[in-house]
């Protein structure tokens, strides 16, 4: 039933979506106040905020995760930060986008831009990858620890060489995961970075750009002409639909290949 | 060594922000204004390819703060500036000027199944603070009246409000749409549905309504004509705001706006010219 | 590298890795600092729109108004003093807009610079006045009670029940339509999300065997992966339309629509948590359950969900926080009238759908600025409690 849903859904968007799909609807500007021609700056706008916002919370959330398993012991202090992590997670995306606005737009004179919307974005992926993080450094077996240990390694050389290594593939799979999560949202960007339309692709960082989450609202809700909008509409929501589809499937994929290779050895 | 890469990449990323510009300036704010702006804006630039114009949406309030901060040199607004905004200019010690560059003229839409193609003033007044709720009592069918608006924030819904309502509240259960396209969208599935759109977004799914302004002796339909000539009572400015101190490089691309060429664009958009 | 160099690096590595650890930490802070910074404001600002003045006639006996008075005078709903405690007198309202419906234009001067004095002849002649000027045309000597505005009070901005943020000349700051909107969707949301989820989960843990497992979990989780975007306009165009003729309304964009859209979002979410609970079960119990002669219906009915109950608690509540969050998908199909809802076939507005659809045009710093930062602080204020009652629960489980 649940798995029914998902499928109309899919399909619905799909089979609507596919038909405007082509090169050029993947590679070109939009025309005539969005009712002609292609999506290629939403397309680019996102994929630089998703990378933009795992620059900042991929190697924050690792050693973040690092930290709070290999370092701290079981205390107020570990529960504490766990408690803050998780509050964190549960935090509207309204809320950050309110409070990045309020923070890197405003406050820090970022403007609306690319690093004031990844910042927004990066802080909201931060809760996920500490804890695809920590679940894959707890997975990696005590046993392997203890011998690296009694072979005379510091702790640090430890968690180099003996425990990141065998953890990598699961926290690879966060970081895969969290960015399929980043490239769909739309309500952190609306007041930090997203544009409406933009004639020409972003130059620097403090620059606005176009997001293809967003770009389906405004497609969906403004315009001047909501029946011409409409297949580029579908399109949108069937290029977003797949590039988290994609993301999924790779996380997805990389698990089951390590897990098989772990076994194996 | 992993952090020292970081921060070579972050200084690079910051570097390449701070290159040469030639002339440039931002253009920001409301989204009614968008279409027309960004049209003159890429014409423009075509034509003194030494410009670089960027323009970006998110609402009046949105564009006139970003003028008020500094994160934009000029400003659009289907609004005129409000005192308040005024008084934070004075404070951040920022001259500005303000120049009207088009008209707009708002249609009330019906759904097009709706045998009514004609209302007043008054009779508008009634049904958008509910105290019509019945098509019947305007000579209609037996149908409620289901009332689209734009959000409270918006330049339009004031402007309604200030110009069609006289100035009374919007009735609470009106149904606020984030954006002109959505009401476009909602009217034309809605058969006992009525709203407000610019005169650029009237399209085939929706039914533009007859006005008249002076109790029922005449009614005028929402043409770009009819709004030219100011025989259309609902028809609102498009601002433009611009610090003064970057007067000289606005200028050009100003005065190519106001120009016979930059208004026939105006008009191609769907809004209304100056003259 | 000697021993104590390396020691060095090991400490300052441990440094680098303890301060990204508070990272977390750190922002939950700043976001109560932010929020609370220009959401508090409200709170210290009048609802009368900043640089000007309202005054009325020195004799009159009402010196005081609230807010929503001021609104219902100016919308013409109360036109008589008596009403407010005042002399039997019509109100007369009086505003830069309207002045010269009472002073001919040639007496303003051709930069209105009698205005001033013009005004202060108009109010202290006319009974029944209520005057609105920006404070720029306030005369030096002015003839009049200039009424006192209040702060906006947290009760009024908790309690009221109307949302008219940009209200002139008293903005209008009652969130209570959008508070009860917002849970009136969610818990609509679980309603329907419920059943479903915690039949799948049930199904998952219990009925399907592993390979049909290890294909359906995915698909659930990407489920989740689909961008409120996407739900949102799937909703607008296919379940609004739907509604709308099954149930014949007038209006397809409603509550329920919402709440069907944060539904099937919230599965993925109550599903996983369930089946988690389910899961961890002893098998012992099952077995002596179905050893005792129970079938396996009765089992799960009576042995595994009574034992799983606290996990689907935590389900319900953190599914009724994604809902409560939510912002996009409701903004787009639930028609966002600030009313108080009475049915799930009315139109309602959220939290989260009034802070993405007004902040854009609200000017920074302001009023409205201010009072959708104050949503925000109730929106955190709910979720964080959300999130509490989730950890309370799971410890609870964890010592049990």
């Amino acid at each position: 039933m649940v798995v029914a849903m998902l499928f109309v859904i899919l399909f619905f968007i799909c089979i609507r979506g596919i038909k405007v799909i082509n090169w050029e609807f993947l590679t070109t500007m939009p025309k005539d106040g969005m009712t002609k021609g292609g999506i290629l700056p939403a397309i680019i706008g996102t994929f630089t905020l998703m990378f933009g916002s795992m620059l900042f919370a991929f190697p924050i959330g690792v050693l973040s995760g690092i930290y709070t398993n290999e370092y701290l012991k079981e205390s107020w202090f570990k529960s504490f930060l766990r408690s803050m992590t998780n509050n964190l997670a549960g935090i509207p995306s309204i809320v950050f986008g309110l409070f990045g606005m309020a923070l890197f737009v405003n406050k820090l004179h970022f403007g609306d831009s690319i690093i004031a919307g990844s910042l927004t974005l990066g802080l909201l992926a931060l809760p996920v990858i500490i804890r695809t993080t920590e679940e894959a450094l707890k997975s990696v077996d005590m046993s392997l620890r203890t011998g690296s240990y009694a072979l005379g390694a510091t702790k640090l050389q430890t968690i180099r060489r003996v425990v990141l290594p065998v953890a990598f593939p699961n926290i690879l799979t966060g970081l895969i995961l969290s960015m399929g999560r980043v490239s769909g949202e739309t309500a952190p960007i609306l007041f930090t970075v997203a544009a409406y339309f933009l004639p020409k692709l972003p130059h620097s960082i403090f620059d606005q750009v176009m997001a293809l989450p967003y770009h389906l609202y405004v497609l969906t809700t403004s315009g001047t002409d909501i029946e011409a909008t409409r297949p580029i509409a579908y399109g949108t929501a069937f290029v977003l639909i797949m590039i988290v589809l994609i993301f999924n499937l790779m996380a997805n994929w990389l698990r089951r290949y390590f897990s098989k290779k772990v076994k194996m050895n | 060594m992993k952090k020292l890469v970081y921060i070579t990449l972050v200084m690079i990323v910051f570097g390449s922000a701070i290159q040469a510009q030639k002339t440039s300036f931002k253009i920001k704010g409301s989204d009614t204004c968008l279409p027309v702006i960004l049209k003159e804006s890429e014409e423009f630039m075509k034509k003194n390819p030494n410009t670089s114009i960027m323009v970006t949406g998110g609402g009046s309030g949105v564009g006139l703060g970003a003028l008020i901060t500094g994160t934009t040199e000029v400003a659009m607004a289907s609004r005129k500036m409000k005192l308040d905004e005024k008084l934070k200019m004075q404070d951040a010690a920022k001259a500005f000027t303000e120049k009207i560059f088009a008209n707009d003229a708002l249609s009330v839409v019906v759904n097009p199944s709706n045998k009514i193609d004609r209302l007043t003033r008054e009779q508008l007044e009634g049904i958008f603070t509910g105290k019509t709720k019945n098509w019947k009592e305007l000579g209609g069918v037996d149908l409620t009246i289901v009332v689209y608006s734009r959000e409270t924030s918006s330049g339009t819904y004031e402007f309604f409000k200030e110009h069609v309502l006289n100035n009374k509240n919007f009735a609470s259960s009106v149904l606020s749409m984030p954006a002109t396209g959505a009401i476009i969208q909602s009217v034309g599935q809605t058969k006992g549905a009525i709203g407000y759109v610019g005169l650029a977004y009237i399209e085939k799914s929706v039914k533009a309504l007859k006005v008249s302004f002076d109790k029922g002796k005449t009614y005028v339909e929402p043409t770009v004509e009819n709004a030219k000539n100011k025989s259309y009572p609902i028809t609102r400015p498009l601002y433009i705001y611009y610090l003064k101190s970057i007067e000289k490089t606005v200028n050009p691309f100003l005065s190519y706006i106001l120009s016979a060429e930059g208004q026939k664009l105006v008009l191609e958009v769907g809004y209304v010219p100056l003259k | 590298m000697n021993k104590s160099q390396r020691k060095k690096i090991e400490k300052i590595v441990e440094g680098v890795l303890f301060s990204s650890s508070t990272v977390t930490s750190i922002t939950v802070i700043f976001i109560i600092i932010f929020l609370f910074n220009e959401g508090i404001g409200l709170f210290r600002s009048k609802p009368i729109e900043v640089g000007y003045f309202m005054a009325v006639n020195k004799d009159n006996p009402v010196k005081q108004l609230s807010p929503s008075d001021i609104d219902l005078i100016f919308n013409q709903d109360i036109t008589n003093w008596s009403k407010l405690g005042g002399k039997n007198d019509s109100i007369i309202l009086f505003t830069y807009n309207n002045i010269t419906s009472y002073i001919s234009e040639d007496s303003l001067g051709a930069n209105q610079e009698y205005l001033p004095a013009q005004m202060n002849k108009f109010i202290s002649s006319t009974s029944g006045v209520i005057a609105f000027f920006p404070e720029s045309f306030k005369p030096k000597n002015l003839i009049a009670t200039v009424l006192p505005i209040k702060n906006v009070k947290i009760s009024e901005f908790l309690m009221g029940k109307n949302w008219y943020p940009t209200n002139q000349p008293a903005a209008q700051l009652g969130i209570l339509p959008l508070i009860l909107g917002t849970l009136w969707v969610s818990f609509g949301a679980i309603l329907i999300a419920l059943p479903l989820g915690l039949a799948t989960a049930i199904y998952l843990a219990e009925v399907a065997d592993k390979r049909l497992r290890n294909i359906l979990k995915p698909l659930i989780e990407l489920l989740a992966g689909i961008p409120s975007v996407v739900y949102g306009f799937f909703g607008l165009v296919v379940i609004v339309p739907l509604v709308q003729k099954t149930f014949g309304l007038a209006v397809g964009e409603t509550a329920l629509v919402g709440s069907i859209i944060l539904g099937i979002m919230a599965l993925p979410t109550i599903i996983t948590i369930t089946e988690d609970a389910i899961l961890t079960t002893p098998q012992s119990q099952k077995e002596a359950s179905l050893a005792l002669g129970a079938s396996r219906w009765q089992t799960m009915v009576r042995v595994i969900i009574p034992y799983s109950k606290s996990g689907i608690a935590a389900a319900i509540i953190l599914g009724i926080g994604r809902a409560v969050g939510e912002t996009m998908a409701v903004l787009m199909v639930t028609g966002n009238a600030s009313v108080i809802p009475h049915s799930f076939l009315q139109p309602v507005r959220t939290i989260p759908a009034t802070i993405a659809a007004e902040l854009g045009e609200a000017p920074v710093g302001g009023l409205h600025f201010k009072a959708l930062f104050a949503l925000g602080i109730v929106l955190f204020i709910i979720t964080f409690g959300i999130n509490l009652a989730v950890e309370i629960i799971k410890s609870r489980t964890r010592r049990a």
